[in-house]
């Protein structure tokens, strides 16, 4: 069971976290390439590199065939693949036993399982676990339309192999069912290959908390305390934090030993998320359990003290977890900054561009988990994810000052970044109150968005003076008329 | 190098009565020098509006270099010829910047008689071309003439230094390896149509733009031959069938872009290094100069208070200070550019003239370029003088001054009478730029003296014919005399004849030196050499 | 010395000029004093101008200039006026193609109605035993061809025409 060789099966930032503490832990590393890639930190320091191809970028790195031949080319005795990608694909977990090569995560199993939404919120509600009042089509095709009118307005719509947020449809009204019903078909066909659908009932307001767990797939499951993730925009996360600003002890203890008990329920192998919406009555609800890790695990890795990597690791290699309940204490507050590269003013259209300066913020609290390279080239290839700001403070306000004073030291010249707008989320005062749900960013958006002071007069003098040719062509006039300036006898 | 001290009273009677009449004067020449650059008549300003042109000076503005000083010449030249119709001859020239090079610029004025040539305009141009040969300036022509005004065509075409002479400059700065480009932004006829042929590079507007050698009337009066503008010489056809045309430009924007573009290529040649220190503005304000230049040209005042408020930091080391105090000698600077000044205080004498020569042999020996401010009414006459050779005297000066190598810059400042404005390089003796003050005067002699004169050889041939006059006859011949004679010598005349290279108010002087002599320094000093000195 | 600059969509044009003592930006709105020194630091730079002093980070791209200035990341984009002008030559208002020369006509690739884009023949022709395609000037509709295949033409005989640009 225990391995030397990982291949990580990803890119970007997850890749040179990942790496990082596999180096940390004396193992050989590798990583994979694709030939059209731009070099970033996890090149540097994986020990081999891996090149790989594809019809697209993303197409390469989801190529099973490929990149099993690519593990057993380097001998890599074991494969870490982050988020993403085949993270959380039964069929390439499979591919990898038939290969003889160790798959960091669940088994084949769980994942398959909870990867088919419908699947696991039945699995969940039957072990009596709380599930939002819901209508699975599956259930009974012909009643589905009936049965969804009787879950109650606002619903929303979800394909059954959906997942990440995508394909999603709000129904306030009666008169809109149908419609919905079929348009959201058709996205389930066009996006994940399977037009099922299943409806819940919509929360209004809802604050979005999940559990970081993790099981040795013994029947040992730990909790890692609760992330709250209800800074959203269009159902993608942009700011997590820990502890959530809305519940008490008691309600965080609940909320995670009921994801633990998910966990325990498939005997869990591996890092995994059990997302919950959380209702304004504190009630709370199973929404999905991601089968891996997560984006946003630093915050928890910040407030525990606790490697998710290296624990990872250790499963894998049969050495189970490091750690029980009660050794896995949550101080201070931590909160994680996507930074993406789009333009907030463009309704955050993904921007492109070559990275003339990069300049990461550092001190006491602050972790970049970086995964581009000043010098480098920022395209559409892939995600606009370009990195992750995560800050550590003794309390939540000293969290958010450290978090705004990082957000705001942070340089990227070159391409444009939500930066800008990271810094109007977290200077608002419903972010600072805690006051907030998944509506927030949208109910906010000419807010977040608006122009700060009118700098242009000081833009345009740096950009003169910084341009060589411009500063030559007027020193060459020479010294006595340009004294002179605009002279006319 | 030590400051003048100023003995000016600056709350005196007659320094604020000379301010006064002189700020009488200023506001005149001032409304004159706009009136001339740019009001035209609103049918002038809408006919090139209807043709797609821009104005000669919003085409400078597009050619220039934004913040940059513009020396223009002559703006009121032919003021008082063609019934003040035909402001600045037509045509607007002057030096300028340009992608951080010194050029000299030739630009008709379409908004002024479709920017014909007359008279004036051609000895305009010919002087601005000399400026460019004798500067070494490179030559930016903007194209743009209705061609040679017929009614004065004897005026226009013939003579040595006439229409011609444009041409055949041209050619002398091509051989020269002074380079030329023309942006045609209308007509090139006939003769103005070697303007562009003769440039290195030429750029023709679209649409506005044309070239040929006999316009659509002459080709069908001619030939009988029916053809189009365009097709006869505009721009498509000049540049991709002819090959007249180096560049086709969409816009005027474009042309002058281009023309800018072209500029940029050239190699800087180095200048002509001679002493300078860092700039300083004159201790006393420029503008005390009004004070200064008396309202009466008669009355006598001290040069060096004029030159006080003229060189850099009003310093000034005199040369020679007491002897021939009449000529003040020294050296200053000028924007940094080391010079060596005459300057008249009073008519000359036989020691001044020696000074003055021999100061000017000392500056052409160390490559000191000078400048001369004349107020001089003559030489001294009297048979002393005749019996020291206060001829041949003169004439050493005229010897040092008319064969200096150093480049020369005048300024006539008050009066320039007879010999003396050609011991102080008046207009025959190839100052490289030559400017008048609002009051200033030029003649053979002042014009009481020449009244007089004039009215003495009628009155003496009347009293011969046996005829006594009265006062009022007396006074009836000469006044009419006085009065054209008054005129005749004014700086307003001067201008309008080209005689100078235009009316300065005088707080501009500093300026308008700075960028002669800066631009002079594009040609090499020759090694001093002179003729015979009458000893 | 004239540069366009594009911030948040807007263009401003404006001038540098340096009056001997120290960089002036001209802009429509009024001039701007100004002074850039480097700090050290990678792309680090003091700015001085309307009387407050920024510490800044900077970088030149090729079409565009980043700053980072009191937490906040802005993009100026930079024109050259000129380049703009000079990109839109080699005849803007080319309606029609002009032989230069006498010849005939070989083929001919487009009828009048026809959609043509830049660079796309149009017609063959041969003058001196030489064939030479020629082009269309720029994107338009194809307004008339003059000339059929073996027609003979003479010099300056326009071969095709384009419909005016639509405004």
């Amino acid at each position: 069971m225990s391995f030397s060789k990982l291949l990580v099966v990803n890119r970007g930032e997850i890749a040179a976290r990942v790496l990082r503490t596999a180096k940390a832990r004396g193992l050989a590393t590798a990583v994979l390439r694709h030939v059209a890639e731009q070099e970033g930190p996890a090149h540097l320091i994986a020990d081999e590199i891996v090149m790989i191809d594809g019809l697209t970028p993303v197409a390469a790195y989801l190529d099973i065939p490929q990149i099993v031949a690519a593990a057993k080319k380097i001998g890599a005795d074991a494969v870490h693949p982050g988020y993403g990608f085949l993270s959380e694909n039964a069929g390439f977990v499979a591919a990898l036993e038939e290969a003889g090569v160790t798959f960091v995560g669940p088994t084949s199993e769980t994942i398959d399982l909870m990867g088919d939404k419908v699947r696991a919120r039945a699995f969940v509600e039957e072990r009596g676990f709380p599930v939002a009042p819901s209508a699975i089509e599956d259930d009974d095709p012909e009643t589905f339309v009936e049965r969804a009118r009787a879950v109650g307005y606002p619903l929303l719509i979800k394909p059954s192999a959906g997942g990440g947020g995508k394909g999603m449809r709000v129904v306030r009204e009666d008169s809109g069912l149908e419609a919905e019903i079929e348009t959201a078909r058709r996205e389930g066909e066009r996006y994940f290959g399977d037009g099922r659908l299943f409806v819940e009932r919509y929360i209004e307001r809802p604050r979005h908390i999940e559990v970081q767990v993790m099981g040795d797939g013994q029947g040992n499951v730990v909790h890692f305390w609760e992330r709250e993730c209800s800074i959203q925009r269009r159902f993608q996360k942009i700011i997590e934090e820990t502890p959530s600003p809305a519940l008490s002890l008691e309600q965080r203890q609940d909320i995670c030993e009921t994801a633990a008990g998910i966990a325990r329920a498939v005997n869990y192998r591996g890092a995994g998320t059990v997302e919950f919406i959380y209702a304004q009555d504190g009630a709370f609800y199973f929404l999905e359990m991601n089968t891996r890790l997560q984006v946003e695990h630093p915050v928890t890795e910040m407030v525990t003290g606790f490697d998710l990597v290296a624990e990872q690791l250790r499963i894998a290699a049969g050495e189970g977890l490091s750690a029980v309940q009660a050794d896995i204490p949550q101080t201070g507050h931590s909160i994680e900054l996507r930074i993406c590269a789009e333009d907030a003013t463009a309704d955050f259209r993904p921007a492109i561009g070559d990275i003339l300066l990069l300049d990461e913020p550092q001190g006491e609290g602050v972790r970049v988990d970086s995964g581009i390279l000043d010098g480098g080239k920022v395209t559409t290839d892939f995600d606009p994810m370009l990195s992750k700001l995560i800050v550590h403070g003794r309390d939540r306000a000293q969290a958010i000052a450290r978090a705004r004073n990082a957000v705001q030291n942070y340089v990227i010249l070159g391409v444009t970044t939500n930066t800008g707008y990271l810094d109007a989320i977290l200077s608002h005062p419903d972010f600072a109150s805690g006051d907030v749900s998944t509506g927030f960013l949208a109910e906010q958006s000419e807010m977040l968005t608006a122009p700060g002071e009118d700098v242009s007069d000081l833009l345009m003098a740096a950009a003169a003076l910084s341009d060589d040719r411009l500063v030559s062509d007027v020193m060459q006039i020479p010294k006595m008329h340009r004294k002179m300036g605009g002279w006319r006898n | 190098m030590r400051r003048i001290e100023s003995l000016v009273d600056t709350n005196a009677a007659d320094y604020k009565a000379n301010y006064a009449a002189m700020s009488v004067r200023l506001k005149e020449f001032h409304a004159r020098q706009h009136a001339a650059r740019f009001e035209r008549p609103q049918r002038d300003i809408d006919r090139l509006a209807r043709q797609n042109k821009l104005g000669v000076r919003e085409r400078l503005k597009l050619l220039l270099d934004p913040g940059t000083p513009f020396l223009e010449f002559s703006t009121l030249a032919a003021c008082r010829e063609y019934d003040g119709a035909v402001p600045g001859a037509a045509v607007v020239t002057g030096i300028g910047i340009v992608q951080g090079r010194e050029v000299a610029i030739h630009a008709n004025d379409a908004s002024v008689k479709g920017g014909a040539w007359y008279p004036h305009t051609v000895k305009k141009i010919v002087r601005l071309l000399d400026v460019a040969l004798e500067n070494r300036l490179p030559v930016i022509h903007i194209c743009d003439s209705a061609g040679g005004f017929l009614p004065l065509q004897h005026g226009v075409f013939p003579d040595r230094y006439l229409g011609g002479r444009v041409f055949r400059n041209q050619v002398k700065l091509s051989q020269a390896n002074i380079p030329q480009i023309a942006v045609v932004g209308g007509h090139c006829t006939a003769g103005g149509a070697y303007v562009p042929t003769l440039s290195d590079y030429n750029i023709i507007i679209e649409g506005t733009g044309a070239i040929f050698l006999g316009g659509p009337p002459l080709v069908k009066a001619a030939t009988g031959e029916e053809v189009g503008v365009q097709e006869l010489g505009g721009a498509v056809m000049h540049t991709s069938v002819s090959g007249t045309g180096d560049y086709r430009a969409a816009t005027e924007q474009h042309a002058f872009s281009l023309a800018r573009e072209i500029v940029s290529q050239w190699k800087r040649t180095p200048k002509t290094i001679i002493e300078t220190a860092s700039y300083e503005e004159p201790y006393y304000d420029p503008t005390e100069l009004y004070g200064i230049i008396p309202k009466d040209r008669k009355t006598q005042f001290d040069m060096r208070e004029v030159l006080a408020r003229i060189v850099d930091g009003s310093r000034f080391h005199e040369y020679q200070p007491d002897y021939g105090t009449t000529m003040v000698c020294g050296f200053a600077h000028i924007w940094g550019f080391k010079v060596g000044i005459l300057a008249n205080n009073g008519v000359l004498f036989n020691d001044s003239s020696l000074k003055a020569a021999h100061f000017m042999q000392l500056c052409n020996q160390n490559r000191t370029p000078l400048v001369f401010f004349q107020n001089i009414t003559g030489y001294m006459v009297g048979r002393e003088y005749e019996e020291r050779g206060i001829a041949k005297d003169g004439a050493k000066m005229l010897m040092a001054q008319g064969g200096s190598v150093v480049p020369k810059f005048t300024v006539i400042a008050n009066a320039s009478y007879g010999a003396g404005n050609y011991g102080m390089c008046g207009r025959a003796w190839d100052a490289r730029t030559l400017f008048m003050w609002p009051q200033a005067e030029i003649g053979v002699m002042g014009a009481d003296q020449a009244a007089n004169t004039m009215a003495d050889v009628k009155i003496r041939q009347l009293q011969r014919e046996g005829k006594e006059l009265s006062e009022e006859e007396i006074a009836a011949i000469r006044d009419p005399v006085l009065e054209k004679f008054r005129r005749d010598v004014e700086a307003y005349t001067s201008t309008s004849e080209l005689w100078d290279d235009g009316i300065l108010d005088p707080a501009d002087t500093r300026n308008a030196l700075g960028m002669s002599i800066s631009a002079s320094l594009n040609a090499p000093i020759d090694d001093p050499h002179y003729g015979i000195f009458r000893l | 010395m004239q540069r366009i600059f594009q911030i948040d969509g807007e263009e401003t044009e404006c001038w540098l000029g340096h009056d001997g003592s120290q960089f002036v930006l001209n802009t429509p709105d009024g001039t701007v004093a100004c002074q850039l020194d480097p700090t050290g630091l990678p792309g680090g730079y003091t700015l001085r101008a309307k009387g407050v002093v920024r510490e800044l980070r900077l970088a030149v791209g090729p079409e565009a200039t980043f700053v980072h200035m009191d937490g906040r990341t802005y993009g100026v984009g930079r024109v050259d006026p000129a380049e703009r002008l000079a990109g839109r030559d080699g005849g803007a208002s080319d309606d029609r193609l002009v032989a230069p020369m006498p010849g005939v006509v070989v083929s001919v690739a487009v009828k009048p109605g026809n959609t043509v884009e830049e660079g796309q023949p149009l017609l063959v022709i041969e003058s001196m035993k030489l064939e030479t395609t020629l082009t269309a000037p720029r994107d338009g509709v194809v307004a008339e061809m003059p000339f059929a295949e073996g027609d003979s033409f003479g010099l300056k005989d326009i071969l095709a025409q384009l419909a005016p640009e639509e405004e």
